[in-house]
């Protein structure tokens, strides 16, 4: 205020120096002072009796706003408690204020209820093959179902991810049974640190943790034998439920990463082979591996796991297990080719034998538009007097098909496999089949 | 000495255009970043710089956090869009089907936490940006207002002249 003034006269001073008192000087002069809060702070205090009713008027205005806000609250509390106790934990609101920069927010853990939604996306086959293997109930020519996958996800907040697989299936006796095939909550630290707990597709090789229980993603109407899922006939402990932990290493260029897993195991007492409940032995199933994806060849993977557990069978002795493969993959977006080896070493305790069971598989693949034909050789070799697995014995052979993208989400496959023996007979398998997801 | 002034300001002039002091007025800048997709983040990101093989990671899911521990939100317009065709052509260098197969595979595998965000406009995106930490997403350069970060792609902005995302320009390497 007072600088005000002072200005004010200041410019009086120029204008008297410069010898021009001018009428206009004066109302100039006299139009800001009364524009000037002195002035009106002047006036207000020359009429002390409007301000006591003026003051008097805005207190009562104050009284009936605050009883109004008290009303307002009482409503929305009884009308709205969810949204009202939601409403704090939304900490990405979208406002539609100024562009300004921000401070980074905190980092929090805490669930939120508007953002927290579950994600479904289906996967389903439906076949019609038959094969020429003698004894084997699903060698008439017959349509079949096959798995219905309802594959669950959910951001539970920004660092934990639940993920599953929940399976409808159709076994030989023509009976749908449900199957939580996957079911893991993942906290992501950051890309180098990654722990899930639940159950989950060992990550023996590649293909039992890149394709699941989905034929639509896969190139061929099935897995490899090798990678048969147990309660199909396969020799691999294909689930696990446990913890693993994988992630990054920094490695530059040659894009390095790890994984460890450590899990009930495969069961060999009792008809269901994946351990969800109880653990037949205290001992714990334990897998490392490591994997590159270099950068300079965009689509190649290549890398080693090493699985290793104790099995209890029902007869027997304990027996040691210890599974070595190594893969090397090539999948761009026009050309495929998976290469895997694995080695399966059982060594019964107490005894001085061991029962190696080697097999691998190729499959090469080129996509011409829609069309991809493709071409596959495999091949498993246990031993006839393995304890565990003799009845698969040897088998190897090629297969041949074409897959027709119908549409961007259905796929029609048509497979010819050719299947050699030990001691049998070679059977011929063929298989069309419509896979999609939805 | 009217005329020894126009000559003295048209001089220096010139030697500022030529020098690139003056680069965000000369025309060939001017039509570079009109012609740049601008890669932008939140103001409160850290980053500052991407290499191409960085952007490429982040854009695909196979990077899903910053240097801060921060999970990456990738913005995609809707199909349809031009801008959406140029990431697709130029970063992910795959098409629409393509792209959604490798999103859902990744998700499917669980190795991509989450696939991009899909927005319809370029304000959607600037608001997006503005109010998520961890996101990321493209824009027309001119498009660009003070509420986003661009950050540099191989050390160079939209307005420099070997920026590599361009709207009618071909894949970087």
């Amino acid at each position: 205020m007072k600088y005000s003034i002072v200005a004010e006269f200041g410019e009086l001073r120029i204008c008297k120096a410069h010898g021009r008192t001018s009428g206009r000087l004066v109302l100039a002069l006299f139009l800001a002072m009364i524009s000037s809060p002195v002035v009106q702070a002047q006036q207000t205090e020359a009429s002390p009796v409007s301000k006591k009713e003026a003051e008097e008027t805005l207190l009562q205005r104050i009284v009936q706003l605050e009883a109004r806000l008290k009303e307002v609250e009482a409503a929305l509390a009884k009308t709205q408690p969810a949204t009202a106790s939601a409403a704090p934990a939304t900490p990405a609101a979208p406002n539609e204020q100024k562009p300004a920069p921000q401070a980074e927010p905190a980092e929090q853990e805490s669930m939120d209820l508007n953002r927290t939604l579950l994600r479904i996306r289906g996967f389903s086959d439906v076949n019609l093959g038959g094969s020429t293997l003698r004894g084997d109930p699903r060698s008439t020519t017959a349509f079949s179902l096959g798995q219905v996958n309802l594959f669950v996800t959910s951001d539970v907040s920004d660092k934990f991810k639940f993920l599953s697989e929940v399976v409808f299936e159709a076994g030989p006796d023509n009976v749908f049974g449900v199957d939580v095939e996957r079911m893991l909550l993942t906290y992501s630290f950051n890309d180098y640190f990654n722990v899930s707990v639940g159950r989950y597709h060992t990550a023996i090789g590649f293909y039992n943790t890149a394709y699941h229980h989905s034929t639509w993603f896969q190139t061929t109407t099935g897995r490899p034998f090798l990678f048969a899922f147990e309660d199909q006939g396969g020799i691999l402990p294909i689930h696990n439920v446990g913890a693993s932990v994988t992630g990054k290493i920094p490695s530059g260029r040659l894009g390095l990463h790890y994984l460890a897993e450590v899990g009930n195991g495969r069961a060999y007492k009792t008809g269901e082979p994946v351990q969800n409940e109880v653990d037949e032995s205290s001992h714990k199933a334990v897998n490392f591996g490591m994997f590159a994806r270099p950068e300079s060849i965009p689509g190649l993977q290549a890398g080693f796991s090493v699985y290793r557990d104790l099995l209890t069978p029902a007869a027997g002795p304990k027996i040691g297990e210890t599974i070595a493969a190594v893969h090397a993959v090539y999948s761009g977006l026009n050309f495929e080719w998976l290469n895997e080896a694995l080695l399966i070493r059982h060594a019964p305790e107490g005894t001085a034998q061991v029962f190696n069971t080697p097999g691998f598989y190729t499959q090469v693949s080129k996509r011409f538009g829609a069309y991809r034909p493709y071409f596959r050789y495999q091949y498993v070799n246990v031993a006839a007097n393995e304890p565990l697995f003799s009845s698969v014995g040897l088998r190897h052979g090629p297969s041949a098909g074409l897959r027709y993208d119908m549409s961007e989400f259905v796929a029609l496959k048509l497979q010819y496999d050719y299947t050699a023996l030990r001691g049998d007979r070679a059977f011929h398998t063929v298989t069309l089949q419509t896979g999609f997801t939805f | 000495m009217s005329r020894l002034i126009i000559f003295c300001l048209i001089f220096v002039t010139g030697i500022l255009l030529s020098s690139g002091l003056l680069a965000g007025l000369a025309p060939q800048s001017r039509g570079a970043a009109e012609d740049s997709l601008a890669i932008v983040v939140n103001r409160a990101n850290p980053v500052e710089n991407l290499s191409f093989s960085e952007l490429r990671k982040i854009f695909l899911g196979e990077q899903a956090h910053w240097s801060n521990g921060r999970r990456i939100t990738v913005v995609m317009l809707e199909p349809g869009k031009m801008e959406r065709q140029v990431v697709l052509t130029q970063i992910y260098k795959m098409g629409e089907k393509d792209f959604t197969n490798h999103f859902l595979h990744g998700l499917f595998t669980g190795e991509i936490h989450a696939a991009p965000r899909t927005l319809g406009s370029s304000a959607e995106v600037l608001k997006f940006v503005l109010n998520v930490p961890g996101a990321i997403g493209y824009l027309k350069a001119p498009e660009v207002d003070e509420s986003v970060k661009v950050v540099r792609v191989e050390s160079r902005l939209p307005s420099e002249k070997d920026y590599t995302i361009r709207l009618h320009g071909k894949p970087a390497k």
